[in-house]
């Protein structure tokens, strides 16, 4: 018997072109739309009721808002208004949520608070600011300030108490000023749960916003839906509603999944 | 000259996190670093060798007496090299030196100056996830020292390496104390470390922790970690802890 020697040349590893990359990346959500694209045909065409239009019918609706640009106005409208109740909201999850992880008699202070806070409907919230406020600016920042900020102060807790003690230790002997710390550990140890409660919180506030928009103002996506709504046009409801879905889409996957693989690229790097 | 570390008649209790029950780890403790020494403090488990480096640091108040760090004429920098390296995984390790000078108020330049001491300023703008273990060792290293340090504070800092990395950051060690002459209190289990690195070696024993045995190593720097003499040192030790 002759020795064979024990060799095997190493499997080279494919490495997958950015296309492929890309097309598998894509082809789930994809497949995902057309598959639910053909149930509500299916389901149209059985039911056969005014109340269920056909695919046609609402991509006629979509091609009479989307091309004259009214889709995207108003959905900027609306964008513009989610993206400064947002702002609010995360200006005070961000302080109450470190004050309330940091301090147990803070937090037992603020607890009922945040209870209630995401208990009550956003339909309160939007009420409760068309009253006080009425056609203000203020309405749609304050019902999505007090619409979001509950659960993204539990995002932010939830965070803090996830960062390494150590870390806060070695930051301590080293007199690493509060606002360093803040910038240079803090935020950055709680990027997934931040990220997390701002996605989170975007769905949040749409539901917030669209109610508002109903109630209280004469512009954006709600106040749309609601006109539609008014003239029994279904195909407009979901048209706006699609519209508007495909932008939150665009946000998602261009932008937070963007700044989610920037913000954590450090974690990627190859293992010694 | 960087002011010494004294600690004078501490008084420290713990309570143990889930009984409650409160266990005094230091009674009428005193001991002083003179500057410009290391002082070893080996000693079993549990004694409270870890307590004196968070009382020096800061991290805990004693109950009854004071601790002095420094010269007292301004707060005193104070470098801490910690069992793990305690990177921030985020940073490159450029930054992670450049937070603890910004804090410092001492230019990048030296935290730059010290990477290169340690042989890592080609990984300056790499991830400290990239680097080995050793490597994070040294880049903690150098952060420790690039504050321009009064005070440097060792926790058994190469016990999580295999031997032959820990050798090499002994003498890297040795190396940056020749230079810059910090005062030092280094903890560990590791009798020949604190025979190759130290001035004094303290041994603690009992509980209360009591000062068993105090000894002097002559031997000038740089040292061999085959030098005979440290050998016969470690015995020594060892015959004090048992």
């Amino acid at each position: 018997m002759t020795d064979v020697p024990m060799m095997r040349a190493a499997t080279p590893r494919r490495r997958q072109m950015p296309l492929a990359r890309a097309v598998r990346a894509v082809l789930p959500p994809l497949a995902f739309c057309l598959v639910v694209i053909v149930a509500w045909e299916v389901m149209a065409r059985v039911l056969a009721s005014p109340l269920v239009p056909d695919v046609a019918e609402v991509y006629g609706e979509l091609l009479r808002i989307v091309p004259t640009g009214a889709a995207l106005q108003q959905i900027g409208v609306t964008l513009g208004r989610i993206l400064s109740g947002s702002v609010l909201a995360f200006a005070v999850a961000v302080g109450l949520g470190i004050a309330i992880a940091r301090n147990r008699l803070l937090a037992a202070f603020f607890e009922p608070g945040i209870i209630l806070g995401l208990t009550v409907p956003g339909l309160v919230w939007a009420l409760l600011c068309v009253i006080w406020f009425g056609v203000s600016w203020k309405t749609p920042v304050v019902a999505i300030g007090l619409g979001v900020a509950p659960a993204l102060t539990v995002s932010v807790v939830q965070g803090v108490r996830a960062i390494d003690p150590d870390l806060i230790e070695m930051a301590h002997v080293f007199r690493i000023p509060r606002s360093a710390q803040l910038r240079r550990l803090w935020l950055p140890a709680m990027v997934p749960f931040l990220l997390s409660g701002a996605r989170l919180g975007f769905s949040l506030a749409w539901k917030v916003i669209v109610l508002v928009e109903i109630f209280g103002l004469s512009s954006g996506v709600g106040y749309q839906l609601n006109s539609e709504f008014s003239s029994q046009n279904v195909a407009g409801v979901l048209a706006w509603t699609i519209a508007f879905g495909v932008v939150m889409a665009i946000i998602e996957y261009g932008m937070l999944q963007t700044l989610e693989r920037r913000l954590t690229r450090w974690r990627r790097v190859s293992r010694v | 000259m960087s002011g010494g570390i004294n600690f004078a008649r501490v008084d420290k209790t713990h309570h143990r996190p889930h009984t409650g029950e409160a266990e005094t780890i230091l009674r009428d403790f005193s001991l002083e670093v003179l500057p410009g020494e290391l002082v070893a403090v080996v000693g079993p488990s549990g004694i409270g060798k870890t307590t004196l480096l968070h009382l020096a640091a800061g991290l805990d108040a004693p109950d009854r007496g004071t601790i002095r760090v420094g010269d007292g004429a301004r707060e005193p920098r104070i470098g801490m090299v910690f069992q793990q390296p305690r990177l921030l995984d985020w940073l490159k390790v450029a930054e992670n030196v450049a937070i603890a000078t910004d804090a410092a108020g001492v230019g990048r330049a030296q935290g730059a100056r010290m990477l290169a001491s340690v042989e890592l300023a080609s990984y300056a703008e790499a991830y400290p996830l990239a680097l080995s273990g050793g490597q994070r060792q040294r880049v903690a290293l150098a952060r420790a020292f690039a504050i321009e340090p009064d005070v440097v504070l060792l926790d058994e800092p190469f016990s999580a390496l295999d031997e032959l990395t820990a050798r090499r950051l002994r003498g890297l060690l040795q190396d940056l104390w020749l230079k810059h002459a910090p005062t030092g209190l280094l903890v560990t289990h590791n009798t020949l470390e604190a025979a190759f690195l130290a001035d004094r070696i303290v041994v603690l024993g009992c509980r209360p922790a009591r000062i068993e045995k105090i000894i002097e190593v002559g031997e000038a720097r740089p040292r061999s970690p085959e030098d005979p003499a440290l050998f016969e040192i470690h015995r020594e030790i060892i015959a004090g802890l048992v």
